[in-house]
This record gives structure tokens, sequence and C-alpha cells, in this order.
């Protein structure tokens, strides 16, 4: 399915299943309008310097003003828990196929094949990619009802002991999810580039 | 790797990039006009499931040392009203057999309660404080409300108005608050009497409030922010 050597295959495309370009275009799509509609949110008072702290352009926004901003990030949210669980889901029953596991890790750590080591690495990211977009989730889900999950709230109090109030702690932890999967998607762009070149974009995307 | 024999290939992607940034930069611009629909496409079902989500019992709360009157900013559409404590009516009206005029002596002659809870703002920031007065289930039970009432109609001396389900509003730890710390409130926090409870957001917790009408459905008047898009539940 994925090219693993550097050298061009030749041929038709072979798509992915339908249900791995479904799952990964929907993500994409429901991730920008997330992370998109979560910047306005973030405006209102910015997590870092509050209301006089800096805000991010509003090129990067969206909903135009705060009640603008819920109405897509809580009106989304519900498609996106259940895409990413699902997803997650199928993968985990596939996981000798698709995510990555411990062999990837020895790969990396030993083998001098580069092409190898390129597949080991790309699935290291894509995987990553879906933990930090679960606790997005996580996180999103204890600041979205603090009192009613009092419980998992309760999880983010670790440091509380250093004066750090466990909503500043979700606060800073919910947004970090967004520059962390800036990064992953950086590599994985590249990665998935290098690996399966222009044909594993075509498999993903036609 | 890129198919050195197909020189199309990276140009062809590389203007696909370029190409697909600016519309979706225009694309964000042409979807704010849409923020009001799919808030009510999806607030439906979210409010229905926050009222299941939210039970009738008393909620954790955090112990007074966690009080931190620093964190509390102060929010207000109109102003800070003066009002003499002598002068100040609470009024309950509506569905109840006996409408009521109470002053601050008869609010403070019902049962004392304090909720040490979280204070969250919608614009993200939160405050724990140490709210204390009269439940707001007690106040209407001395009205005597009828079962046909399902919300509660706040009106404040500065004209903002709220409507609540009646489930939230008899919630145990839903207060009306005449105290703030340990002290009494201040007249920027909503003296001589406001809203306070852990299950809904801050701009539903009314300050200064004067007016409580039981209704048996909500009327145009849902509430200030809530008439300019904000959601109706905001339950926590």
């Amino acid at each position: 399915m994925i090219a693993t050597s550097a050298a061009p295959v030749r041929g038709p495309t072979r798509p992915s299943p339908l249900w791995t370009r479904a799952f990964h275009g929907f993500n994409l799509l429901l991730l920008l309008l997330m992370a998109s509609s979560g910047l306005e949110i973030y405006n209102a008072n910015p997590v870092f310097g509050g209301r006089e702290g800096a805000t991010v352009p509003e090129l990067f926004t969206l909903g135009g003003w705060l009640a603008g901003g819920r109405d897509w990030h809580f009106g989304v949210m519900g498609l996106y828990a259940a895409n990413l669980g699902v997803w997650i889901g199928l993968l985990i029953r596939q996981r000798h196929q698709r995510l990555a596991a411990m062999g990837d890790l020895g790969t990396l750590r030993v083998s001098s094949s580069t092409p190898k080591r390129r597949l080991a690495a790309h699935r290291v990211v894509y995987t990553l990619m879906l933990i930090v977009l679960g606790f997005s989730l996580i996180t999103g889900m204890a600041m979205y009802k603090p009192a009613q999950l009092w419980w998992l709230v309760g999880l983010f109090s670790f440091a509380e002991a250093a004066g750090h109030d466990s909503w500043q702690v979700l606060r800073v932890c919910h947004l970090a999810t967004i520059p962390l999967i800036a990064l992953l998607l950086g590599a994985h762009v590249v990665l998935s580039w290098r690996v399966g070149g222009l044909r594993l974009w075509r498999s993903m995307f036609v | 790797m890129a198919t050195p024999a197909d020189p199309l290939s990276r140009r062809r992607s590389l203007g696909l990039l370029l190409g697909g940034a600016p519309s979706l930069l225009l694309g964000g611009c042409a979807l704010n006009a849409h923020s009001e629909a799919v808030g009510a496409a999806t607030q439906p079902l979210n409010e229905r499931i926050e009222a299941l989500l939210q039970g009738k019992g008393k909620l954790p709360e955090f112990r007074p040392r966690q009080v931190d009157p620093a964190a509390l900013l102060i929010n207000s559409f109109n102003g800070i009203p003066e009002i003499s404590p002598g002068s100040y009516r609470l009024a309950v009206t509506g569905l109840v057999s006996r409408p009521l005029n109470l002053d601050l002596a008869a609010l403070a002659a019902l049962p004392q309660h304090q909720c040490v809870i979280r204070h969250v703002c919608v614009e993200g920031w939160s405050a724990i404080v140490a709210w204390s007065g009269p439940r707001l289930a007690d106040v209407v039970a001395l009205a005597g409300f009828s079962p046909l009432a399902g919300y509660v109609f706040i009106e404040s001396a500065d004209q903002y108005y709220e409507s609540w389900d009646l489930a939230s509003a008899l919630h145990p730890q839903t207060l009306l608050a005449t105290h703030m710390n340990g002290a009494p409130l201040p007249a920027a926090n909503g003296a001589p009497v406001r809203l306070a409870t852990p299950i809904k957001l801050g701009y539903k917790l009314s300050k200064w409030v004067t007016g409580l009408k039981l209704m048996a459905s909500l009327g145009d008047r849902r509430g200030y922010w809530e008439d300019q898009g904000y959601e109706w539940f905001a339950g926590l």
C-alpha cells in the first residue's frame, strides 16, 4: 500500500481504503474549524496575559466574535469527537498495519536503511498526532463542563502546589495542542512526501 | 519520493498549496456570516445533553483557602447601579400563589448557605469564590410557585435580564448571594443581591437582582447576551 522504497513506483495509483480517506479528510476539515474557532475564543481572554495579553490575528480566527467562535467550536465538536473516536477505534483494531508500535521505535534506533527509518518516523508522527488530538478532546471536555466533570478537571490539579490553578493548567494544555499539531503536521507533510511522494498524497485525497 | 519522470507533479502540488491557502482564508471570512446558523442548528441538541448531564444533587466544592479574590474580574454591560440597602426590594411574581416583595431582612431570615465554587466566565477566565446567602429555591418556595412554572425570568437594577430553566434555579447550590468571601457583597459584584451557582456560566449570574418572575414558557427576551447570540442554557 505505502511505497517503502525510494524508487518511484509505476502504474496506476491505488487509493487508500475509502474509510481511511473519509476519516482523514473529514478530520482535516473539522480540525481547521475547531482550531480557528478556538483561537477566536482565545482572543476573548488570552491564556497568556489575560485582558492585556496579545491576541491572535483575525486572519486565523473563525466566528467574527466570541459568540460566533463558540457557535462553531461547540457546533462542530460533536462531529469532531465522533469522527476522531471512531477512526482511532478502527485504527486500533488494525494496529499491526497502521499505527506506530514499539517496532517503529526499534527501527528508528537501529536501522541503517533510510527508507525504513523514514517510514517508521512517519508512522510515529501520525500516531502522535492522533494522541494529541485525543488530548485536545479530553482537555476541551474538562473546560466545557468543569462542574459536572469535576473529576476530569481534578486530573489537572497537579501544579496547584506550585500556585497554578487547575483551570489555568487546562487552558494551557488545551491551547498547546494547536502548536503541537502544527509542528507534527509539518513533519507529517514532509515525511509523507518523502515516503510516498505525490502518489501517496493522491491515494489519501483523491 | 517525487517522481522525476513527472515534472508537473511538484509544480502542480506547489500550485495547489499556493492556491489553496488564500481560498481557505477567504472561506474563513465568508464562514463568519454562518456562525449563527451553525449555533442555531447545534445548540438545541447540546442544550439537551447539558440538561441531562446536570444532576439535581450538590457538586463538590473547593476549600476556602483556594479562594482567589484577585482572579475575579468585573464585567458589567451598563455600569454599576447604586442601590440603598434600606429601599431595596426583591419582587417575586408570575406563576406564584403569593407574590412577594422581600427586603434584605426577609432574605437574611431565610436559611443561609455558603458555596465555595468556581465562577467561570464565557471569556475563558475563572475564579474560585465563596458566595453566601439564601437558596433561590427557598425564596421561590416562599412564594408558592405553580407546577406550570418552567422558567424563571430575572430582572436587575441595571436593566440586565436573564432567564433560567427551573431545575437549574432550584439547584441546592444556586444562591441569591448577599455575601462574597465572608464579607458583604461589594457594589461592583452585584450588591445587595446577585445570583451565584457552580452550574452556569458567569453571564447567567445576574448582579443587582430586583425581580424573579416564574413563567410557563420562555419569552422573546431570553437574556441580554443570549439575545445577541450567546447560548441560553450555558451549563457547566
